[in-house]
Formats: C-alpha cells, structure tokens, sequence
C-alpha cells in the first residue's frame, strides 16, 4: 500500500479540500438558524488512517527523532492490540503511552495517543539496528546522500531465553520455512501435555510464519508469526518476532550478508528542530538502569554545547513515567522558536487491519463453552483473549439473565471443538465444555 | 363653735381612722394580682420545663444525628473499601488475564 505523508498530499486533493472549505465558510453567516449549532471552536480537522506514515522515514542529518505522534477514537469492539497492528506498533508501545486504558477492552468513544514516532537509538546507523527495550528494528539504507529509515516492532526473548545482543549478519533466507523444534522447547511442551513434532512444516501451526532471515549467530531467526499479537511483547525463545505484513517486507527489502546490530537502550536521547527529547521505556528488570547514565551525559554535554537549558524536572517525569515515545526535554521559549506538533488526528479505518474476524452465530455447529462469568467486562477480555490466540480461536459473548458465557466456536464438527478446547486447556488454562448446537 | 370644732374633730379623726385601713377592693385587687404573679411564675416554670424537654429532645436529636452520620460515613468508608476492593479484584484478574495471554504467545 502507498502511503503519502500528510504534507505531501497531491496538488489537485488540496485545491478541492481548500474549495470546500471556503463555501463552508462562506455559507455559515447567512444561516442565522446555524447559530449555535456550531461549536464555539471548530476542532482540528482529522486525516484518514492511511495518511500518516509509520514505517518509512527520511533521516536528517544531525536529527535523530523520526515520526509523528496520532491518536484515533476507540471504535467499539476495538482492542489495543488490534489498533497496536493497524499503525505497525508494538502493544508494549500502544499501551505503554495510554496508561490506565484497558487492553482488550478500552472504553468506546475514548480517544489513544498512537506513538508513531521513535528515536533512533545510539549507535552507527548501517544495516539493521534491533532496540530490544524498545522493541524495534530499524533498517537504515544509504540512498546517495539521503539516508532513509524503514522501522518495524518486533517481539523479543523472555528473561529466561533473552535475545543475544551484539553484531551478526543476514546469514541466509527461507520463504516457507520448516520449524525444527528446539529441545528445550519440546521439553517445555511436554510439560504442558502437548508434545511437538521434531518439526513444523510451513502452514498455520508453524511460529516462524512465511518468512525467516537467519542470523549469523547460531539458531537465531527473524521471522514473521502466527501470533501477530505478541509482537511488542518478551514471547519469544530469543528470536526476533515480526508482524507478517512486515516481515514480508524486510524479507524483500533485506539482502544475505546485511549487518545486524542488536542492542538494548531503554533511555534514548534524540535531537529534531532545535529541539531535545528523551524517549524512556522500562528497563529489562535483569538490565538494571542500563544506559541511563550515558543517556544522562549526552543530555548534559547537549546542554553545555547549545546554551540551550533543558527541563530537567521534565527528564525526571519521563523518565519515571516511561511512556515509551520522544518527549521534548527542552524549556520551552516563549519567541515560538522551538515548537512540537501536536498529535494528528486520525478517523477510525473502516476495518483494522489484522483485527479477528468472528463469523455469524450458527445453530448448526460446534462450540466451546468457555468460560461463565458474572462481570460482563471479564466475559469481553477473555473472548478478545481467546480471538487474538495464533491460531486464532473465534469467541463470543452471549449474555443471559446477568451471567455471560463466553463461546469459542463455530467449528464444523466435534474434533475441531475438541482440538479448540484442548488449545484452550493448554494456552489459557480453560475447562472448556464441547457442545452441538 | 365648740360643737362644730368638735364634729370636726371627729370626723377628722375617723378619716384619719379609716384612711389607715385597706378597703375590701384593695384587698381583692392584690389578691389578684398575687393570682396573677402565681400564674406567672407557673407559666414560666411549665415554659422552663417545656423549653428544658425542647433542649433535652435537640440534645437527643443531635446525639441521633450524630449517630447516623457516624453510622453513614461507616457505611461509606464500607462501600469506598468494597469499592476499591472491587477495583483490586477487577485489576487482579485483568493483570491475571493478561499475564495468561502473554504465556499463550510463546511458541
């Protein structure tokens, strides 16, 4: 999919857009009945989804922060991972910057901030850069002068099997990869009363997705997943995780032998237009401060070297907070020399990207009673839960005399209702109970 | 002339005489008012009384006020606990939820 960058529209979009704005204009003073009808203030006026960019960025020299930061109205039936996915964001991001908004079930109407903006983090821009903290690859190409940036979230190893760091390279590509099931992995399987095959073939049930970069370091991958939903999240057994839409274009865009640098930085300072941010994400608990102190003397030599004073209550805040995006850092001048834009507005896509589908209730077909639970709101987390599973798993809630089931289903016969409620048992812990309908 | 002197005298003296002595008019008058003292003082006793029984039923009423604003902001401290015992369960089995969810993402 194209996309423009909002100050890029084409010529021909702006004259009808000014056009039509000018007889609105003009028509508003002879409608005396209008009076009142309209708000004191109009509000700033919102752009289509696919207007903004979110993975494609030139990088200035000298400049450090790329991006801009949204916000979209939470449409009903909306979850954050879904809208996380739409605008290439991780979930440790989406929900990091909306601090206290339900992740499965936030409330309608209300409106998130969308960060897609991003530092890029401290150290040489060639190749692809992973931020672990951040959870997000950056793949930095020499267009002659021109540097541009191509960014993706990713999903990173847990603290028992962390993401090794350092520098690697692209060793091979596999379209269509085979899975072979580590033996630790199998172990943990076993454990859980689902074994593993020794090996995947490519299809729904493989983790590595349709794409695989393999890494020069031993048994470490990129690849896509069959659990879009992880992404943004420590899931993974040391690999690195991508969404399949972006895996795909890494895969395309990426040759063998191209250099991999991973590192961690949960403190990342970044200069644009005059201006010093700071972006903050929490720490690995296992990584202690990490590179706090050298993101705290760039800070201070920053200072030195512009005259410039930065707002160092303000560096407390977000470091503290850890919203997880660039926060402008400088005291602000009142001779509107140095000015952040405001998020943009965006209008809710017709249709998320990625978002679960549930297909209509049938009577003729098999279904998983999942769960019945008193609070309607527990009833919604737990089927947006189980429809975000990879596979994933259709699930609804039916509501009757205050208590809410939640359904897994349809399936077309009693084994797949079986196989979904053994998948239930073992991922979520769920006494599921298989029924016809 | 000394007759006349004499009945002077006389009746000077018997003026004199009955002058010292209250008449029966007097006497009722003043026992009127001593009546109207006596009904007095009761009504102000019964109106000291009466205003004492208003003090003590204020008092009372204020001790029974007292009670159920006690009473009332006990309930209120019971419902802010509830409350925020509810948003501790509900917060518990969100962070419940989601930490399930996120083992289900492993491979």
């Amino acid at each position: 999919m194209i996309r423009y960058p909002i100050n890029a529209l084409p010529g021909l979009y702006k004259k009808l857009h000014l056009t039509v704005l000018l007889m609105l204009i003009l028509s508003l003073p002879g409608c005396a009945d209008m009076q009142g009808l309209w708000p004191k203030s109009l509000p700033l006026p919102a752009y289509p989804a696919d207007r903004i960019e979110r993975n494609d960025f030139r990088v200035h020299q000298e400049e450090d922060v790329i991006g801009r930061l949204a916000s979209i109205r939470i449409k009903n039936g909306d979850t954050l991972p879904d809208i996380a996915r739409h605008f290439s964001l991780g979930i440790n991001t989406v929900s990091a910057a909306n601090p206290g908004v339900d992740i499965w079930v936030p409330v309608s109407g209300e409106r998130i901030l969308l960060p897609i903006s991003f530092t890029l983090p401290d150290t040489r821009r060639k190749g692809i850069v992973i931020n672990l903290a951040s959870m997000r690859l950056f793949y930095f190409k020499a267009d002659g002068k021109q540097m541009t940036v191509s960014t993706y979230p990713v999903g990173v190893g847990t603290a028992e099997r962390p993401t090794p760091m350092g520098k690697m390279y692209i060793s091979r590509k596999k379209f269509r990869p085979t899975w072979f099931v580590p033996a630790s992995i199998a172990a943990d399987h076993r454990k859980k009363g689902d074994p593993l095959p020794p090996k995947v073939p490519p299809g729904p049930l493989n983790p590595l997705g349709e794409h695989a970069l393999y890494l020069s370091r031993s048994t470490y991958l990129i690849h896509g997943t069959n659990k879009p939903a992880s992404i943004g999240l420590r899931a993974t057994n040391g690999c690195i995780r991508l969404y399949p839409e972006d895996v795909e274009r890494l895969y395309a865009n990426t040759p063998v032998k191209t250099p991999v640098k991973i590192v961690n930085q949960p403190y990342l300072v970044g200069q644009r237009d005059g201006m010093v941010y700071l972006e903050a994400h929490l720490p690995f608990k296992e990584s202690g401060t990490a590179n706090w102190k050298k993101a705290y003397a760039k800070l201070k030599k920053i200072e030195k070297k512009s005259g410039h004073a930065l707002d160092w209550k303000k560096i407390k805040q977000v470091v503290v907070e850890a919203r997880g995006y660039p926060v402008p850092v400088s005291l602000v001048l009142h001779d509107g020399g140095m000015r952040t834009a405001d998020p943009i507005k965006l209008w809710h896509p017709r249709k998320l990207y990625g978002q679960p589908e549930i297909p209509a209730f049938t009577t003729d077909a098999w279904y998983v009673l999942a769960a019945v639970l008193d609070d309607k709101v527990d009833a919604q987390r737990l089927a947006a839960i189980i429809n975000h599973q990879g596979p994933p798993i259709p699930a609804r809630v039916l509501t009757k005399d205050d208590r809410h089931r939640v359904l897994a289903g349809p399936f077309k016969d009693r084994r797949a209702a079986k196989k979904a409620a053994k998948r239930l048992k073992i991922d979520l812990e769920l006494d599921g109970v298989v029924f016809e309908t | 002339m000394k007759k006349v002197l004499l009945v002077f005298s006389v009746v000077f003296a018997l003026a004199i005489a009955f002058g010292g002595c209250a008449t029966k008019g007097d006497l009722e008058e003043a026992q009127a008012r001593e009546k109207a003292i006596a009904a007095k003082a009761d009504q102000a006793a019964q109106d000291a009384e009466e205003a004492k029984m208003a003090a003590d039923e204020a008092i009372m009423k204020a001790n029974e006020a007292v009670a159920r604003a006690e009473e009332a902001e006990k309930r209120a401290i019971e419902r802010e606990r509830i409350a925020a015992e509810k948003e501790r369960m509900a917060e518990e089995k969100a962070q419940k939820a989601e930490e399930a969810f996120q083992k289900s993402m492993k491979k």
